[in-house]
């Protein structure tokens, strides 16, 4: 054994992979959203019935937006999560959400096949996710009670991360309403 | 169905792999010939189940089988047949796939190549390999698996792969070849890691080490400058390197295999620097698997990097075993391999060589700190910040110099001890070729001092590798004809010509890169149809824009008639693509390339008025980027062709006059 030879390669090895592993907790392709702490940007997009949903009448309570298509796989695998949410907070927050270069026919068939937590809005030409800056689906928004965006989550949502996000969201409204 | 068969197939090849590699290791613990011969046929089986598991994907992609979850992923009912076959390495999980394969090809095709070698290092190689086999099965087993059924209810149509690689033939052939290359490089490791175990570097070994070794690196080479020419093609800056994290992680391995290339040339020619060409090898191989660690684990951001997967981890985990498994092996190990007594000055070949390595990994480190510094940074400080190109040209210019000055001085150098009388005129013979190139560049118009610079090395180079490659056909006999002493001083000295050749292909590029970068002229410009514009001699004027539909995509091309000189120069169509999936349109740059300059159209955006954005742009001698890099891999094909490899069987007293090796 060459201990010369197995401390230098250590010293040069074990750095590396410390970097390396914490590396791995950071998501290089996270750019924080500059929407955040401010006014979610409002819209008013109808279902595919035509029924118009305005973002201001939901004002009092937590909503979540999600962004998403039928074509996207980790949409997919969010929605039996949305299901649970939806049913867990029901009357306490809303979850609605905006379909993301897809067809309505898709959605129809999808949501036949799938069921629905919320309302699915129509977004012609996508002028709402340019406005939220939507890059690519899933991406989901949280906005608190008073119609400030709370939080986005890029890619998939996890079921413990967002009932955190809401829980935090409805303290803090009683908090206000207290106050 | 698919997705079962898929499964079970890659379940196979995991136990196949797991079986040869104790197999292996323990028939080469034993120097057993028959046990070796039985783990080389374990190798032939892996192979042809990975090339089962590979076709079962492409047949699910063909037949668009959206109940495979990767189909469901990258598939498109609207995707052309050829796109949709390549989509197999468009994303992560078939990537591995695709690894697979060739990590099976390359261990079947190794085991083959070498079957006659002594039992325990062939024995240990093939455990090595198989090692290597399993964690890569493993991850397509598993965390990775493409084969996983889609949940129910199956899609109808997917959303097709990612529209940036289905924009150019390049996507085609560029990963292929960095694949060939980045998996082949485990094979140079497994024949070190296989000399280490084995106490014996001898010249067979040698010899299998340097063959295998040169095959990546061409593949390598071929790779890495595919890469930049499709990024030259279809990103639309009008550059071909940008020095992004994952043209780095392919750029690592390729300095460490070059210093590997030429350090096993000394050692096969003096015996020496025996444990350090082992460490280049297994450094390589390391680069490798960083380099797939940081573009597959989202630990780096970048063009290429695929988003957040959970195999960051497991990559890691792979990535410390191999890390401290080579540390440990290597300081057990590595006093085996005690080198030939060295008595040699610097001012020789092997002096040259040294320097070379050095410079070479000099380079490799300032890549890869520049490459990693940005975790770092947010490790010690919370910051993100990224390293920008003048960091890594200040560092790549000087160095790049320097490697070009010793392409000139050490193949002029003799081998072993030399009087200073002859290493005087050897160094100063040519020095009227650097002149001569130092002129050449003034007058065409190079004035900065890295230009000419360039231009005065490379004339010196050129004269050397010149001269010295054409020695060899000059020492024909009296009553023998050109052509037959030309065809048997190629056949004898395949490596030399082979290796000069290589030398004249990196002297090309770097020119080539010198020049490219330093005289590009730019221009932007607003242009309503009829409208035009000039750059660089050139007259653009800007016609009509065509919308095109496509099945998978909507295209919108500006039709551009180009003039040169007054001369009518044809038609260019830069345009601009909509992909179902994206929102963000993706351009298509239209180049028209000459040898002399290349003419560079990118659409910047189609206004609702009709008008367009453009940015034109004119680059001289491009082209010979790309033409130095197939020079220099026809040169690594040489050096592998068979009489040269058998050509070192001889001693080098055999053939007088000749040198054995260059």
């Amino acid at each position: 054994m060459n201990r010369k030879v197995l401390l230098l390669g250590l010293l040069l090895v074990a750095p590396l992979l410390v970097m390396l592993g914490s590396g791995l907790q950071h998501d290089p392709h996270e750019v924080v959203s500059p929407l955040i702490g401010r006014l979610a940007p409002d819209f008013t997009l109808a279902d595919l019935d035509g029924r118009p949903l305005a973002l201001t009448a939901l004002r009092g309570q937590p909503v979540v937006v999600n962004f998403w298509a039928t074509w996207c796989q980790p949409c997919a695998a969010e929605n039996p999560i949305f299901s649970e949410l939806a049913r867990r907070y029901a009357g306490r927050a809303r979850f609605i959400s905006v379909i993301y270069q897809d067809t309505p026919e898709a959605i129809r068939a999808y949501e036949l096949q799938r069921g629905s937590w919320g309302p699915a809005l129509v977004d012609p030409e996508s002028r709402t996710a340019i406005r939220y800056g939507v890059y690519g689906v899933p991406e989901t928004f949280v906005i608190d009670a008073r119609g400030v965006i709370h939080e986005k989550v890029t890619g998939m949502v996890s079921f413990e991360g967002l009932t955190r996000t809401l829980d935090k969201a409805l303290a803090a409204r009683n908090l206000g309403e207290k106050l | 169905m698919i997705s079962i068969l898929g499964r079970l197939v890659v379940l196979l090849a995991l136990l196949l792999a797991t079986i040869g590699a104790v197999v292996s290791f323990a028939a080469a613990q034993r120097n057993a010939g028959g046990a070796v011969a039985r783990a080389r046929r374990l190798a032939y089986a892996y192979a042809v189940m990975m090339a089962l598991a590979t076709a079962l994907m492409i047949f699910a992609l063909v037949r668009h089988d959206f109940s495979v979850s990767y189909v469901a992923q990258v598939g498109s009912l609207a995707t052309p047949l050829h796109i949709t076959i390549v989509s197999l390495w468009s994303s992560l999980d078939g990537s591995i796939l695709f690894w697979g394969l060739i990590l099976g090809a390359f261990t079947a095709g190794s085991a083959f190549h070498l079957r006659r070698s002594a039992p325990d290092q062939l024995g240990y190689m093939l455990g090595s390999l198989f090692v290597v086999g399993i964690f890569f099965t493993f991850l397509i087993a598993g965390p990775a698996d493409p084969f996983a059924p889609t949940p129910l209810p199956v899609p109808t149509d997917g959303p097709g792969p990612n529209p940036l690689l289905q924009n150019h033939p390049l996507m085609i052939i560029h990963p292929p070849m960095l694949y060939l290359g980045y998996v082949g490089m485990s094979v140079p490791f497994a024949i070190a890691m296989a000399a280490l175990f084995a106490g014996r570097l001898d010249r067979d070994w040698i010899r299998a080490l340097r063959s295998w070794l040169l095959v990546p690196t061409g593949f390598l080479t071929m790779g890495v400058m595919l890469g930049g020419w499709w990024s030259y093609e279809v990103l639309g800056w009008g550059g071909y390197w940008a020095w992004d994290p994952v043209e780095n992680a392919s750029f690592l391995p390729w300095l460490t295999a070059i210093a590997a290339v030429h350090s096993a040339l000394v050692l096969q020619r003096k015996g020496t620097l025996r444990a350090w060409t082992v460490i280049l090898v297994i450094v390589t191989f390391l680069l490798t698997i960083l380099g797939t660690f940081l573009t597959r684990s989202g630990v780096v951001n970048s063009v290429h990097s695929f988003t957040q997967t959970p195999i960051g981890p497991i990559f890691l985990a792979f990535l410390a075993f191999c890390l401290v498994g080579s540390v440990v092996v290597l300081a057990m190990r590595m006093d085996t391999l005690a080198s030939d007594p060295d008595r040699e000055t610097l001012w020789t070949r092997e002096g040259a060589f040294l320097i070379n390595n050095l410079l070479l990994l000099v380079f490799m480190f300032t890549v890869l700190v520049g490459t990693l510094f940005p975790i770092a940074a947010e490790l010690v400080r919370g910051v993100k910040i990224s390293v920008g190109e003048p960091y890594f040209n200040r560092m790549a210019i000087p160095v790049s110099l320097g490697l070009l000055l010793l392409i000139g001085i050490g193949p002029a150098l003799p081998w072993g001890r030399a009087d200073n009388r002859n290493v005087r005129r050897a160094l100063l013979f040519p020095i009227p070729a650097a002149i001569g190139g130092l002129l050449l560049t003034f007058v065409l118009g190079g004035r900065s001092w890295g230009v000419l610079a360039t231009g005065a090395l490379a004339g010196y180079a050129t004269w050397v590798n010149l001269d010295q490659g054409l020695r060899l056909s000059r020492r024909r006999r009296e009553d023998e004809p050109w052509t037959e002493a030309v065809g048997e001083a190629v056949r004898r000295g395949a490596r030399r010509y082979g290796a000069y050749l290589a030398h004249l292909g990196v002297i090309v590029t770097f020119v080539a890169i010198a020049v490219s970068s330093s005289y590009q002229v730019a221009h932007e410009a607003t242009l309503r149809p009829g409208e035009s514009m000039t750059v660089a001699g050139y007259h653009l004027t800007f016609e009509k824009v065509n919308a095109l539909s496509e099945p998978h995509r909507i295209s919108e091309r500006a039709l551009m008639r180009i003039e040169r000189n007054g001369k009518n120069a044809g038609m260019l169509e830069p345009a601009l693509n909509r992909y179902d999936s994206r929102m963000e349109p993706i351009g298509t740059p239209a180049v028209r390339t000459t040898l002399g300059h290349d003419l560079y159209l990118s659409l910047m955006n189609v206004g609702t008025d009709g008008s367009i954005g453009l940015r034109a742009i004119v680059t001289p001698a491009v082209v010979w980027i790309w033409i130095g890099v197939f020079i220099i891999v026809l040169g690594t094909a040489i050096c592998l062709l068979p009489a040269g490899l058998r050509f070192s069987d001889r001693r080098p007293d055999a053939l007088p006059g000749v040198e054995a090796t260059a």
